[in-house]
Formats: structure tokens, C-alpha cells, sequence
């Protein structure tokens, strides 16, 4: 039997593993959930929840880095991403996205049980488990993994903002992978998280700082194509 | 020759349905009673549920002319299903049961039993929201299926083996949950309480509205004392969802070797006896205090969410499932 | 032949069918009935017997040419399926001797009972069947006598379509069998089943695909399945019962034949299971959508049998994986699945005949109410129904919860690719519990829209309680439905199975004896505390149904069986795959002024417009060109004959 403790590493290894599914289930609801809001703040937990899993790993490992990588990404992607979008939210008015291309959730549910899957046989035949131990591997897989459901998201959700936060799981993915595989250098990391602010900046200044009207940043949008159409607001 | 589990086992069959069938309605009405406080209102007492019951009790039954004696039978024979099922999930102590129950697979289907009958009732009087109700029930019920069985064979992945008795035995032997895997499937568990019960947000329990209503709808046509036990039923089988969602994840004064101190206190000293009746009667509250928190948490998750359009619960379910998947993935793999 | 009970139970069924031949008149079709009767009894009890005997027979009987020769062979395999067939025979012969009087003329009566007796003769032989030789030639024998039996009412059209349908599926399967067995007698120069453990790992997975393909065309596994809902409803209600109980049965027996003799290999399980799991899902998908109550018990057959071939499937896994409990318990499973099958379903199709039979309808639509006319049909019914939907403590649910009791076991499994079998046993796991709860659904609906409620038309109000004889011959399969569910535990430790409760089983059954006693006196103590609360005296209060404020209830009101799967039909959209097609004609020229129009929602057969028909139009094209071979002068055929000459004299030259 385990014997209880909270530095036990057999239970920060378990706890790990409960957020590991966690972190999925955000992903699954990202591709679901149709209430804007709802999708602003399941992706802060997320967040949260890969802040959670870098402090553990500190716990377990003890690299410094591992903090650091918890510290930025709380208040990156815990605090302050979420609060640009937010604003971004409350000007455009729209508060749901009901439109889907491809795939509906349901069916995309089920390609993304078969995604954990096929991440799961690719590793295996890539990397070896034996190489990295179970949980890393294991976190390796949900890493990719939710790497290929953000872009999932990207391609079968139709709203910018969603698109967006779409493309924020696809990073919070390559964190995930990046802790459990590369150890990936702390500073390329600081770079990426810079990038994403700048593009959330850029996506706040479109909607609300330079032009205050919904009307004229829809046509900005159109002009670089990234918007889909009058239709779809 | 009686032996010592044969005691133990009998004992545990008048027992466990008994504490069951008395504490179930009380798990109603504090659900309700949450439920009105988040609303800010004041609620029903806490035994409300007790004085409906012996109300319906003593009234007559009305059966319309076209039902037949499915009517008649399935209030009689789905509560003593879910008394049969109570055997299955000790609340109190642990017996030595024969082979068979405690069988996880066969507690599934005594719930459909109960589902069985309860949409068959529901279609014979020939209304057209009894065949509503049912067509709805029965459809959704196999849709949450698989989620609902894959979520069991994640527990008998996780401690090895097929009864519930055995299972409980093994999480109540250790203090924290033997693995991370059972934390999970607690979360796929309370899911499979929501739905199976008819809650917020897959049915709303609390209307007679037929835009709404699932399982209210089959039993319109219930009166009198057939009603009282359809509710009682329903109640129960609340109960032992909560109870094997509760011995997996919190077994915490759930008596697992108690039997043979028992039986042994019968036989021996008054003394011993005296021991393990309190060890019983500790077991016994513990389980009230815990189902109650459970209630409570229940009723405020009812509380956060609006009932979902018919169409849209699919896709619940599928998140379900996607859990439940994942977990038992997790359990393979990692 | 020194086994007296089943010599004489053959000989009585060939009596039996040279009578009913022979003399055209009511009291030689009931001796003739009567006879299979004597025959099915007399041959369970030998089944019985052999099973718990565990003995093992070789007759070797008639050769005609050194390797063509009937033989034949009993183990305990056969004996089961000699049992099933023999315990189903037994309900339908009571069954079909006040069944069959509803024809008019005495010659296709007397045809009927004597078509009969010859198929269950065919099927018996079958299963008796020791090499390949006399398996086909009874095989035949058993396909040509059902295609009588299904064009029986060759007046209909929809008979000629079932006919055709069947007739190539049951010829396509002939095909692969018999390409399987000569192979089998090319390697080993005989066509002894005992050969196939003598074969080359190679020509053993020919074989086995071969075979596979064969057996699940004749036992109706997706996409094979078309010629079932077909032929089912097509053919008399007595006639569905043996062949949705008995002869798919015989197409898994074959299955289980080959695979008792050879060492599988892992793919052989994966692909036995992937098509067991896609039959079950299926098949009770689309036997929810359909209204005909025979073809939907067709159409839950298929799922059935995906069930059937779920437990080989395992048994093939397990097998490999060298867990011989789990594999022995998966076995058990698929073996009494099949005996449960065969059973609930014969009951029900006979319940159904009787239903048709009084009402004149097999659209659920006009239905409705019968429990008011028919008690008793209702209460057989309703078990055959409780069976099927796997509910506790009868024998359907006995088979599912020991196939459900292998999966849940699956975390034994270890090795190299134990990881994607697990996974592939949770997905496959997933569709048979969905199955197995979209099964109770379709139950509660045929049952509930039957026998529930009012009367939706007046053939329905019409109908009255058939005779005894016909009762009694469902009330046969019915009781063993019960029986053989409360002793089932006891019944596989009677017959050696290492499947039981106690010790010395290798994996545990709940024992259903137990649950349902406790089940029975927990209903009677509920109703003894229950029973004198309430107002004593007076009379049942019985009031119209509550009708939102409506007076009389019409039945119009109730529920209608389409409305019924409504929800489960959108849900499961994509697999259905309707389509709407609408056309409008307009008064005027600028298409203005509309005059009618029709609007229709209709569903896609999918495999019989995506697979069936392409292949048919294929073979069509293909058989015009070789048709245009053919011109009928005798110079052309010479120069036919000259070719292959030389084609064969150079091929024997260059290549041989």
C-alpha cells in the first residue's frame, strides 16, 4: 500500500497523471463548448493546469527551470492573456460560436480519442518509452497530443477568437511536450510566450485600440483574409 | 451447520436494504432543500420526502382502462430490484457474500431492469407523454451507456477484479485512493449519478413541463401508493449510485473486517458485541454524513447548470465518454 | 450405428418428411409434425447425454467414390449444436402443426411440413458432418430446401426479390467454402476435418479467410448481412424461427469447427472481433428504424450473431495471448449466446407469426393493444423480449454478463501489443454495451407498441388468442429461456465446462439461481408490506388516461413507433444517411404559380446501394460480354475449342 504524503513522488507522479487527463478534457471542451466565455475561461484553466504540472515536476526533479516555466506561464497565460482577450470578448458583442466546418463535436471528440491513439503508436515507434520512463512518455503523448487538438480547433471552429484560443492549446501542447521531452531552453521559451502576447496584443489593438467600431475592424480582418465573412458574425 | 459468513451474510441482508430504504428519501429532500437555497428560497423540510410518502401511501390507486398488468406489476417488481441491488453496495459493513453478488456487471443490469419495466409502464397507458417519456429515457439511457460501463471496467482494471464487495474491501484497506486512475473515474461516476437519476442538466426533476421532462413523463400515469414506491425506487437507486462512488473514493468507515468481529461477538461476549454494534453504528453515520455531503454537492452542481436541449445531450455524453476513455487509455498505457 | 436414440431420431425426421411427400392430408401432416417432435426429443436427450458423457462418436459410414465418402463424427461440439437445434425443433414442430393449416392448398401444406423436415434434417447432418465432403453436401441440402421455404409464398413480389437475394448470398458462401475444403484436400489429400491441424501456417490463414467469409455470409455478419432482412420476413413465421435460431447457428458451428482444430493467430481474433463489434452495433441500429416486426427481429439477429462472433473474437485473443480462462470463459460465451439465441429468438419469431397471423399486419404501425386479446402471446412475448434485452436472471443476460466478465478481465493480458489489444477490447467494449442497452430500447418498443395500449387499427382490434398447440409450442422455447438462465451456472458445471461457480471453475459465474430467489422474495415481501396500505374497501378506481383536457383518448394520440426511435434516429444521423429529394411542377412559365409537387425523406440502404448493387452491376456488364461470346453457330464453339488448345499446350509448355 502507499503510504500518504504529499512529497511522496509515487503521489506527485499520480497527481501529475489526474492532470495530465485534466489537460485533455480543457482541449475536448475547447473543441466543444460554444459560449465564448466559457471557452475564455476553460482555457485559463488550462492553463492553470500546465502551471500546476511544472510545479510538481519541480517538485519531483527539482530543476529550477521547471519553476521558472510554472512562474511564466501563470502570469502569461494564467493572467494576462486571458485578460486582453476578455477585453477583446466585451467589445466585439459575440458571446457564442455556433458554427462548425468538417467536423461537429461529437465526431470530433471520437478523432481525438483516435489522436491520443495515433500520437501514442507514433512515439512508441519514435522514441521508446523505455527511454523517457512511463509518465514522461505519457507526457510526451498528451503533449502532441494536444498539440494536434488545438489545430483541430484552428481548422473546424469558425470564429476568430476561437481560432485563436485554437492556436493558444496548440502552444500550451508544445510547452507540455517541451517539459516532458526537449527540455527545452528557458529562453526560447520566454520568446514564444512573448510572441503569443504580441499576437494577442495585436488582436486586442485591431478590435478596440485603433479603431473602436466592430464595423471597420471586420473589414481590416477581411482585407488580411483571416476573417471568414459577414455571415459567419 | 450455519457458518459464521452465513451469519454475517444474513444479517447483511436485512441490514444493508433496510438502512438503505430508511435513509434514501432523506437524500431527496436535502437535495431540494440545496437546491432552494441557492435559489433563495426557503425549501422543504428536510423529511418532506417521508411525509409525501406516507401521504401516497394511503391513497388509492387510479389505473386507466387501457393499461394492463404491466402497471400493476412494475412498481412492486422495480422496487424489489433495487432492494436486490442494495446486496450489491454495503454501506455498512463488508459482508462474506456468496458468489454473484456484489457482481458489478449484474448491478448494471439490475438498473435496467428497473429502466426496463419503468418505460414499458410508461407506454401502457397510452398517453402520449408516457410514450414520450419512455422513447426519451430509453434513448438517452443507451446512449450513456457506454461511458457507464466503460467507467466500471476502469475500476475492475484498476483493482482487478469484478465484484463491488472485493473492490471496496481494497480501497477501504488503503488510506488515500490506491491510484490516480480511481480519482478520475470518480468524476465519470458522479456524471453517471446526473444522468441516471435525472438531473439538471440531462432531465429536470423538478417539472412537469413536456419541452423538459424525461422521467416525470413516464410516470404520469402513477397514483397512490404504486407512485410512492416508483419514488421510493427512484430514490434508492440514487442512494446506491452515491454509495459506490463514496466507498470508492472516500471508504473511510466503511467496516471492512467487522464480519467476523460480529459474528463472533453474537456467538462470544456480550462485550464484543457490544464493541461491534458501535463499530456498526459508526459505520452507519459516517456513510449519513458523507452521502449528505455528497447530496450537497449535488445539489449545488444542479444549481450552476440550465437544463440542456434534448439534442445537445449527445454531445454531453460524448464528453463523458471522452473522459472515461481517456482515463482507462491512462490506465493502460501510462 | 450403435447409438440408438439418434439413429431413431433421424430416421423418424426422414419419416417423417417421406410421409408429409407422400400422402397429402391433414392427419399425415400432424403425424408428420408429430414425428419431428418425437425425433427433436428423442435427439436432445442423446445431445444431452453426449454432453455429459463427453464421449466421442465416429461413424464412418458410405463412400461412393474413394475420397468423396459420408462420414460422421460427434463430440461435444456437436452434440451442443445438435442440442440447440433439437430444442428449438421441439417448440417449433408443436408450433407448426396449427400453423401450417392456414394455407389453402393441401399440396403446399404438405410441401411445407415435408420442406421442413428435410432442412432440419439437412442442418442436423451438418453438424454431424466429420470431413468437408458430406459438410457441403448437407449444406446444400440445407440451402436449397430454406430457398423452397422462403419463395414458399411465390405469389408475393417481394418473395422473388428475398429469394434472389438469398439464393446468390447462399451461393456466394457455397463458393468459399468449397474453394476452402479443396484446398484442404489438395494439401493433405483428404477431406477430413482432422486434416486442417496438418496444414502450413500459410494455407491455414487462407483457409481460415475463406471459411470466415463463407460461414459469416451464411450467418448474416455485416456487410453479408442484406439477405436476411430479406429472406426473414419473406418466409413463414415457423420457417424465420429455424432459420434466424438454428441455421445462422450452423454457419457458426462450422466457424468454431475449424478454429477447435487449428492453432489461430493473433489477426485471426482482431478481425473475427472487428466484425462481430460492427454486426452488433449495426445490426441493432438499423433494427431500430424499421417498423416490420419480422424484419427488425431479422435485422436484431445479425446483431446477435455479432454478439456470437464478439465471444469468438475474444476466444481467438485470449487464446493466443495463452490465457486459457479467459479464452475457455469467452468460449462458454459465444457457445451459449448461440443456444440463447436460438431460443429467445425462435420464441419471438414464432410470437411474431402468431401476431401476424391474427392480425394480417406486420407493420408495428397498425399494431398496438394485443395484450387485451392475446394474453398469453403478450406474456411469451414479453419473456422472449426480457431474454433478448439481456435483463437478470434469464439466459440473454447470463451469456452478455460472462462476454462482459472477459472483457472486464482484459488487464490480464501482457506482451508486446497487449497495450493495443486493451485498447482495441475498450473500443470494441464501448459498441457492445452500447448494443446491449440500444437492444433493451428496441425491446421496449416492439413490445410496448405491439401489445401496449389501445388498438391502432381494426385488424388489431380483431385479433384473438391462438389456439393451445400454437401456445404451447412457444411456451417450450419460453420455459427453457427461464430455466436455462437460473441454472445456468449449474447447468455449465453438469456439463464439464470450466466456466461455473465454486471451485474447480477457472472463472466465475454469478450464480442466477440465487439472484432470481432473492429477486422473488424480496417482490413478495414489498408486496405483502405494501399490500394493506391504502383504502381498504371499494372497488379499483379506474379512470380514462389523462388527455391534456380531451375527453376520449383516441389512439392517434399514442405514441407511434417511428415517433418512437426518433430521438435515437437523429442521434445516430450519420449512420443512417437519409435523404431528401423533393420535385415541383409549376402553372405558369416564369415558375410563379405552383401546381403540385411531392417531398420525400427516405433512408439510404447503404450497403445495398454502395456495395451490392455496384458489384451486381459489375458482374451484370461482365456476364453481357461474356453472353456476347455466344452466338450459337458451331464454327464459333470449334474455334473456341481450337484456342484453349493452343492456350493449354502453351501454358503447359512455358509454365507448368
Amino acid at each position: 500500500m502507499i503510504t500518504p504524503g504529499f512529497t511522496d513522488p509515487l503521489f506527485l507522479e499520480g497527481a501529475v497523471r489526474i492532470l495530465f487527463v485534466f489537460v485533455l478534457v480543457t482541449a475536448a471542451l475547447v473543441i466543444s463548448v460554444r459560449n465564448l466565455a466559457s471557452l475564455l475561461t476553460t482555457y485559463t484553466v488550462q492553463s492553470l493546469l500546465l502551471t500546476l504540472i511544472a510545479g510538481l515536476l519541480y517538485l519531483i526533479e527539482g530543476s529550477p527551470v521547471l519553476l521558472a516555466i510554472s512562474v511564466l506561464t501563470l502570469v502569461s497565460k494564467v493572467l494576462l492573456i486571458p485578460f486582453f482577450i476578455n477585453r477583446v470578448e466585451a467589445k466585439i458583442k459575440i458571446s457564442r460560436d455556433m458554427k462548425f466546418n468538417y467536423l461537429e463535436p461529437t465526431s470530433s471528440l471520437l478523432v481525438s480519442i483516435g489522436l491520443v491513439l495515433l500520437v501514442y503508436v507514433f512515439l512508441s515507434g519514435f522514441v521508446g518509452e523505455l527511454a523517457l520512463g512511463r509518465l514522461f512518455f505519457f507526457g510526451a503523448v498528451i503533449g502532441l497530443s494536444l498539440t494536434l487538438m488545438g489545430m483541430l480547433v484552428m481548422f473546424s471552429r469558425r470564429k476568430v477568437i476561437t481560432k485563436v484560443l485554437g492556436y493558444l492549446t496548440m502552444e500550451n501542447g508544445v510547452l507540455l511536450f517541451g517539459i516532458f521531452v526537449t527540455e527545452l531552453p528557458f529562453i526560447i521559451e520566454v520568446l514564444i510566450v512573448i510572441d503569443l502576447i504580441i499576437i494577442v496584443l495585436l488582436t486586442t489593438i485591431f478590435a478596440v485600440g485603433m479603431d473602436s467600431t466592430i464595423e471597420e475592424y471586420r473589414q481590416k480582418l477581411q482585407r488580411l483574409h483571416i476573417w471568414p465573412g459577414r455571415e459567419y458574425l | 451447520m450455519i457458518l459464521n459468513s452465513d451469519i454475517s451474510f444474513i444479517l447483511f441482508c436485512l441490514l444493508n436494504p433496510g438502512f438503505v430504504l430508511l435513509i434514501s428519501p432523506l437524500y431527496m429532500s436535502l437535495i431540494k432543500k440545496v437546491k432552494a437555497a441557492a435559489q433563495g428560497r426557503k425549501g422543504p423540510r428536510l423529511l418532506q420526502s417521508y411525509y409525501d410518502l406516507r401521504k401516497l401511501l394511503h391513497r388509492e390507486v387510479v389505473y386507466s382502462p387501457t393499461s394492463s398488468g404491466i402497471m400493476r406489476v412494475t412498481p412492486y417488481l422495480n422496487l424489489a430490484v433495487l432492494l436486490l441491488a442494495s446486496l450489491f453496495v454495503p454501506v455498512i459493513f463488508i459482508p462474506e457474500a456468496p458468489a454473484g453478488i456484489g457482481n458489478i456487471i449484474v448491478f448494471i443490469y439490475l438498473l435496467a431492469i428497473e429502466r426496463f419495466f419503468t418505460a414499458l409502464s410508461g407506454l401502457d397507458a397510452g398517453s402520449p407523454f408516457g410514450g414520450m417519456g419512455s422513447s426519451r429515457a430509453m434513448s438517452l439511457a443507451a446512449v450513456i451507456e457506454p461511458t457507464m460501463v466503460i467507467a466500471f471496467a476502469a475500476l475492475a482494471y484498476v483493482l482487478k477484479t469484478v465484484d463491488l464487495h472485493e473492490m471496496f474491501a481494497i480501497t477501504s484497506a488503503s488510506a488515500i485512493p490506491v491510484s490516480p486512475t480511481l480519482v478520475l473515474v470518480s468524476i465519470s461516476l458522479f456524471i453517471i449519478i446526473i444522468v441516471e437519476t435525472g438531473r439538471l442538466p440531462v432531465d429536470n426533476p423538478a417539472t412537469h413541463l413536456e419541452l423538459t421532462m424525461i422521467n416525470e413523463a413516464m410516470i404520469l400515469e402513477q397514483s397512490g401508493k404504486n407512485l410512492a414506491l416508483i419514488e421510493l425506487t427512484h430514490s434508492v437507486k440514487q442512494t446506491l449510485l452515491m454509495a459506490v462512488l463514496i466507498n470508492i473514493l472516500v471508504p473511510v468507515g466503511l467496516s471492512g473486517g467487522f464480519s467476523g468481529g460480529l459474528t463472533g461477538g453474537l456467538s462470544g461476549g456480550s462485550n464484543l458485541a457490544n464493541l461491534a454494534v458501535s463499530g456498526l453504528l459508526g459505520s452507519a453515520l459516517a456513510f449519513l454524513v458523507k452521502a449528505g455531503l455528497l447530496a450537497v454537492i449535488i445539489g449545488l452542481f444542479e444549481s450552476s447548470l440550465s437544463k440542456m436541449r434534448l439534442f445537445r445531450l449527445p454531445a454531453f455524453y460524448m464528453m463523458a465518454f471522452f473522459f472515461s476513455a481517456l482515463t482507462i487509455l491512462m490506465e493502460v498505457f501510462a | 450405428m450403435s447409438e440408438p436414440l439418434l439413429t431413431g431420431g433421424l430416421a423418424l425426421l426422414l419419416l417423417g418428411t417421406a410421409l408429409s411427400f407422400l400422402y397429402r392430408s391433414k392427419n399425415c401432416r400432424t403425424v408428420s409434425l408429430g414425428l419431428t417432435f418425437l425425433s427433436s426429443g428423442l435427439l436432445s436427450a442423446f445431445a444431452a447425454g453426449m454432453l455429459y458423457g463427453g464421449r466421442e462418436v465416429l461413424i464412418e459410414s458410405y463412400s461412393f467414390l474413394s475420397p468423396l465418402e459420408f462420414s460422421f463424427f460427434i463430440d461435444r461440439l456437436s452434440a451442443g449444436f445438435v442440442l440447440l437445434i433439437s430444442l428449438v425443433t421441439l417448440g417449433v414442430s408443436l408450433y407448426s402443426i396449427k400453423y401450417v393449416e392456414d394455407e389453402k392448398s393441401e399440396g403446399r401444406k404438405s410441401l411445407h411440413v415435408a420442406l421442413m423436415n428435410l432442412f432440419i434434417f439437412s442442418m442436423l447432418l451438418v453438424v454431424l458432418s466429420a470431413n468437408g465432403f458430406s459438410f457441403l453436401f448437407f449444406w446444400e441440402l440445407m440451402s436449397i430446401s430454406s430457398l423452397f421455404l422462403v419463395i414458399y409464398e411465390y405469389e408475393k413480389p417481394e418473395s422473388g426479390k428475398a429469394a434472389l437475394f438469398y439464393f446468390i448470398m447462399t451461393s456466394l458462401s457455397t463458393v468459399f467454402l468449397f474453394s476452402a475444403f479443396i484446398g484442404l484436400y489438395t494439401r493433405t489429400g483428404s477431406f477430413d476435418f482432422r486434416g486442417f491441424g496438418l496444414l502450413s501456417p500459410e494455407a491455414l490463414s487462407w483457409t481460415f479467410l475463406s471459411l470466415f467469409f463463407g460461414f459469416a455470409i451464411k450467418a448474416g455478419a455485416v456487410p453479408f448481412h442484406k439477405w436476411l432482412p430479406y429472406a426473414h420476413p419473406a418466409s413463414p413465421s415457423n420457417i424465420s424461427a429455424l432459420m434466424s435460431g438454428v441455421m445462422l447457428k450452423v454457419a457458426i458451428y462450422g466457424l468454431l469447427r475449424f478454429l477447435l482444430a487449428v492453432e489461430p493467430e493473433l489477426w485471426w481474433g482482431v478481425l473475427v472481433l472487428a466484425f462481430g463489434s460492427f454486426s452488433a452495433l449495426l445490426g441493432v441500429v438499423y433494427a431500430l428504424k424499421e417498423n416490420d416486426i419480422k424484419r427488425m427481429l431479422a435485422y436484431s439477429s445479425i446483431e446477435n450473431v455479432g454478439l456470437i462472433l464478439i465471444g469468438i473474437g475474444l476466444y481467438l485473443i485470449f487464446r493466443v495471448s495463452g490465457l486459457a480462462g479467459l479464452a475457455g470463459l469467452s468460449l462458454a460465451a459465444a457457445g451459449f449466446h448461440c443456444l440463447n439465441h436460438a431460443l429467445f429468438k425462435s420464441l419471438l419469431f414464432m410470437a411474431a407469426g402468431s401476431v401476424v397471423h391474427e392480425t394480417g399486419t406486420r407493420n408495428l404501425e397498425d399494431l398496438g393493444g394485443l395484450v387485451k386479446h392475446m394474453p398469453q402471446t403478450a406474456l411469451l412475448f414479453l419473456i422472449g423480449s426480457v431474454s433478448i434485452a439481456a435483463l437478470p436472471p434469464m439466459n440473454g443476460f447470463v451469456s452478455e454478463l460472462m462476454l462482459f466478465q472477459a472483457f472486464f478481465s482484459s488487464s490480464a493480458l501482457a506482451g508486446a501489443e497487449a497495450p493495443f489489444l486493451k485498447v482495441l477490447l475498450v473500443l470494441s467494449l464501448s459498441a457492445f454495451a452500447l448494443t446491449s442497452a440500444l437492444a433493451a430500447t428496441l425491446f421496449v418498443k416492439v413490445f410496448g407498441i405491439t401489445f401496449l395500449a389501445k388498438p391502432r387499427t381494426e385488424g388489431a382490434e380483431r385479433a384473438r388468442e391462438v389456439p393451445k398447440l400454437m401456445l404451447l409450442g412457444q411456451a417450450i422455447p419460453a420455459a427453457l429461456c427461464i430455466l436455462t438462465g437460473l441454472f445456468s451456472a449449474r447447468l455449465f458445471t453438469l456439463f464439464g465446462l470450466p466456466v461455473g461457480f465454486g471451485s474447480g471453475a477457472e472463472a466465475e459465474v454469478p450464480d442466477m439461481l440465487f439472484v432470481g430467489g432473492i429477486l422473488m422474495v424480496t417482490y413478495l415481501l414489498v408486496w405483502l408490506s405494501v399490500r394493506n396500505f391504502g383504502p381498504s374497501s371499494g372497488p379499483r378506481v379506474c379512470k380514462e388516461t389523462w388527455g391534456c383536457g380531451g375527453l376520449a383518448q383516441h389512439p392517434s394520440m399514442e405514441y407511434s413507433p417511428a415517433g418512437f426511435s426518433e430521438p435515437l434516429v437523429v442521434i445516430f444521423k450519420k449512420i443512417y444517411r437519409t435523404q431528401l429529394s423533393s420535385s415541383r411542377s409549376f402553372a405558369d412559365s416564369q415558375d410563379c404559380v405552383f401546381e403540385h409537387g411531392t417531398a420525400e425523406i427516405r433512408l439510404i440502404k447503404f450497403f445495398e446501394e454502395y456495395l451490392y448493387l455496384p458489384v451486381a452491376q459489375a458482374v451484370d456488364r461482365v456476364s453481357m460480354k461474356v453472353a456476347g461470346l455466344q452466338n450459337g453457330r458451331l464454327d464459333t464453339y470449334v474455334l473456341y475449342v481450337f484456342l484453349a488448345v493452343i492456350a493449354l499446350m502453351g501454358f503447359t509448355r512455358w509454365f507448368a
